[in-house]
């Protein structure tokens, strides 16, 4: 899951340097903590969230085979 | 020259409106040049505290000019016209490719993936850039009414802009998904628009993304005994449909 937010935020930022991607694993959640340069903030994030809504749905595609839940966050 | 017909949307984005009124057009996104009047405030992370306003007017057939290889994409800048020569750039079949057997791949999926620029819809002047994906046990990249799909065609649209400088209409389908539910969605416009004529009233259609209320809308265009239009917020929007006379 990692790989995946890193993947997709690398490529839609323009300083892919300071994407830093952090996962905390629990028995029931895998959570993400995504960071990127201040200035881009908006795209990994996108109008009303729709970026970082389209990168939740597909975690979830991974978190829900797993039978866990999946979270983002972006810092 | 011409007064061309305009349309003016209030909606909480830019996507939005466009989408909205290319569906009130029976248009395609991409035949529409847009002019973002008012952007809006952003509020606090995205959350719009006033809507957005803009102007869609309808492309000219023929000369539309071809969108400058390094037209910026900000947000709010205006989305540039399809270009109305065929395309038939390898790159950007490579990159639509490339992009989503990464995302595949990062998903734990394994599935083959194909790229070719589709025909030309001569209806509208866009040109489709279709991505096949098959492969055993896809539904869970359908998702529920295709949203898992909907991400990843969407982040791929984004990816391939960004690495292209262009957009380019990026269609993706997974095992036939897209094809079958069009199908299903047109059969259902029918029978919806038969009972709304038959007992003269006004049917209301479950709540549907963007592109299948269009599937909805210009099947019933040219219907005699209905009007369609469409009602609600946000995931709640859904077709109407309401017997003429």
């Amino acid at each position: 899951m990692k790989e995946l937010i890193e993947y997709i935020a690398r490529s839609l930022v323009d300083d892919p340097t300071e994407v830093s991607v952090t996962l905390r694993e629990t028995e029931r959640e895998s959570r993400i903590e995504l960071s990127v340069a201040a200035e881009d903030m908006g795209r990994v994030i996108g109008r009303q969230g729709r970026v970082a809504n389209a990168m939740r749905t597909l975690m979830r595609v991974i978190s829900s085979r797993q039978g866990v839940r999946s979270s983002l966050d972006i810092v | 020259m011409e007064k061309k017909p305009s349309l003016e949307v209030i909606a909480p984005t830019v996507e939005e409106a466009v989408t909205r009124g290319a569906a009130e057009l029976g248009l395609r996104e991409d035949d529409l040049q847009v002019e973002v009047l008012d952007e809006g405030s952003r509020g606090f992370l995205g959350i719009s505290a006033r809507q957005v306003r803009v102007r869609l007017t309808v492309a000219p057939a023929g000369d539309v000019p071809a969108p400058k290889k390094e037209a910026a994409l900000k947000d709010g800048a205006p989305i540039p016209a399809t270009e109305s020569a065929t395309d038939d750039d390898p790159e950007a079949v490579q990159a639509a490719h490339d992009t989503v057997a990464e995302l595949v791949e990062r998903l734990g999926l394994e599935a083959q993936v194909s790229a070719k620029w589709g025909p030309k819809d001569p209806d509208a002047r866009i040109q489709p850039l279709l991505v096949d994906v098959n492969g055993d046990d896809l539904g869970i990249l359908i998702g529920r009414r295709g949203e898992a799909l909907t991400a990843l065609q969407y982040i791929t649209r984004l990816i391939v802009a960004k690495e292209l400088k262009r957009p380019v209409a990026v269609v993706i389908d997974i095992e036939g998904y897209r094809a079958r539910r069009e199908q299903q969605l047109r059969q259902l416009a029918r029978k919806i628009a038969t009972q709304a004529s038959d007992l003269d009233r006004t049917m209301e259609l479950e709540p549907m993304p963007p592109n299948e209320r269009r599937i909805i809308h210009v099947e019933l265009r040219d219907n005699p005994s209905v009007t369609t239009e469409s009602v609600g917020e946000g995931s709640n929007r859904k077709v109407t449909v309401i017997p003429k006379g």
